[in-house]
């Protein structure tokens, strides 16, 4: 893994983004919201942000055993439950 | 300090006379540390991980509590992990007291263990010392150091003159682009060589009667009107009295299996060494420019042994990526101009459970009778003998020792978080 695609600006080093966090349960509030997380081996579900480029606020889905993005989209355009 | 129990059947006592002994003895005298104990059905102890943490931990619990059946089972081999993969340092410059307290009980401890255990673990207390390029950077390392002197730990605060004699060649009145002006040094801080730690451990628990099982994956805990009774592994079913899980880096499998969902994620982190050189670096350096950190010591045979910051995102590859290999490097030249032409030979990367808070977790967890011990971030390797010590203390009592008693999972809810960097509840940037 050492690209990933901006839905702006397309395929792009891993250096132009920072990652911010692992998303919590859909729909967790309070303490489970900010600290519960299932650190799956086969998939995880994370905020990024396009920092070095057009500062989008990115939605992520990667295989973190294997390091292989699955899926890149705006933040509040990921897929529903 | 306790001795150790004279070994049972195994594992003859280190000594010039057992020496003298092994040169005379008819056939083979020196046998395997720890392999050939068979797995029982029960046991009272069950220690799942045979790192650092769960080969201190089964030690203590056999040779503090008298606890006779303990079994360390391990998916791999004994020091696979992180116990092997880290760059061996080891200090207790840490602000909070929580933490500070903590990790100056187990350097006390790193400082008599090569005799406890009656293994060489290589301690060099060398110096830690960490360098500030900025008037801010010295008014943090002085509150730090300032804080360490009130619990009764070790620490000065040296100027740019007093950093030239302790460690020359940083050469600190060269023009640099951000000047050396000073830094905090621990003496007593240092390296300890990393596979002694486990293989010195996993020696003196076998010789207390500890069975440690390789290539024993536990898979699932078998629970009962509110308890644990057993685990599940891939050699079969075992019943445990209690449960210990020292698994750092796999910490959410565990969650996973008892229906949790626990405030860490995976990281990975990295380290490198370079091939080997005459002595350059007498001391271990720390030090932050831009973005990059790295921290380096030389090793015995010479290698430049460096890490820095985590790659950045969740993953479990131990895998580094290319731009913190380069981060490190870059920072380090940048250090010490003359490495500049010195070739990496190695690198590589363990998996960290990074907490939301960046310190530690040992408590009970969902059951009575199954304890975490995880959560390490940074501070696993340094934590080992400290750790082992309490969390035994904990199992064995069910009482947590006062050193780790604001490191429990509750503290989370509480919001009496222990966060040594200030950073907010994001793993990635403790």
């Amino acid at each position: 893994m050492s690209r990933l695609a901006c839905p702006f600006c397309g395929p792009r080093e891993l250096e132009e983004f920072a990652f911010h966090k692992t998303c919590p349960e859909p729909g967790a509030t309070g303490y489970a919201a900010v600290y519960e997380r299932d650190n799956r081996q086969d998939v995880s579900l994370e905020h990024w942000q396009h920092v070095r480029g057009c500062r989008a606020w990115l939605w992520v889905r990667r295989d973190p055993s294997a390091n292989v993005v699955l899926e890149v989209r705006l933040l509040g355009q990921e897929p529903g439950p | 300090m306790q001795t150790v129990r004279r070994p049972l059947n195994l594992v003859p006592r280190y000594s010039a006379w057992s020496l003298l002994r092994a040169r005379f003895a008819r056939g083979p005298f020196w046998r395997p540390l720890w392999a050939g104990r068979k797995l029982q059905d029960a046991y009272d102890v069950v220690v799942v991980g045979a790192g650092g943490h769960g080969l201190a931990t089964a030690y203590h619990l056999a040779r503090d509590h008298g606890i006779k059946r303990v079994a360390v089972l391990e998916r791999r081999l004994v020091g696979y992990g992180n116990v092997g993969r880290n760059t061996t340092i080891v200090r207790s410059n840490y602000l909070l007291p929580e933490n500070h307290y903590f990790y100056e009980d187990s350097l006390r401890r790193w400082e008599q263990l090569s005799r406890e255990l009656n293994y060489n673990v290589m301690y060099s207390a060398r110096g830690v010392l960490d360098l500030a390029t900025s008037d801010d950077d010295m008014s943090s390392l002085a509150r730090r150091g300032n804080a360490m002197r009130l619990a009764g730990i070790d620490a000065e605060l040296l100027n740019q003159a007093a950093i030239a004699r302790f460690a020359p060649e940083l050469h600190p009145e060269r023009n640099r682009r951000l000047p050396l002006i000073g830094g905090l040094v621990q003496r007593r801080g240092g390296t300890v060589r990393h596979d002694a730690v486990a293989w010195g451990y996993a020696r003196a628990a076998t010789a207390l009667g500890v069975d440690i099982i390789e290539d024993c994956e536990v898979t699932g805990v078998r629970t009962s009107a509110g308890a644990a009774t057993g685990v599940e592994t891939t050699r079969g079913y075992v019943r445990a009295d209690r449960i210990v899980f020292a698994v750092a880096g796999h910490t959410g499998a565990i969650g996973r299996m008892l229906g949790l969902k626990l405030p860490i994620e995976t990281h990975l982190l990295q380290a490198m060494v370079s091939e080997p050189i005459k002595p350059l670096v007498s001391t271990v350096l720390v030090y932050v420019y831009n973005h990059g950190e790295v921290y380096i010591t030389q090793s015995d045979r010479g290698g430049l042994v460096m890490g820095g910051f985590l790659d950045g995102f969740p993953s479990y590859t131990r895998e580094g990526q290319w731009y913190r290999l380069e981060d490190v490097v870059k920072t380090a030249v940048e250090l010490l101009p003359q490495i500049g032409g010195v070739r990496i030979l190695r690198h590589w990367a363990g998996t960290n459970d990074m907490t939301m808070d960046g310190s530690f977790i040992i408590d009970r967890i969902r059951y009575d009778n199954v304890f975490l011990n995880g959560g390490w971030c940074y501070g696993g390797f340094k934590a080992i003998p400290a750790s082992g010590a309490a969390c035994a203390r904990l199992v064995a009592t069910g009482t947590a020792p006062d050193l780790i008693r604001n490191h429990g999972l509750g503290r989370f809810a509480t919001g009496r978080i222990l966060d040594e960097r200030g950073g907010g509840p994001f793993p990635v940037r403790q």
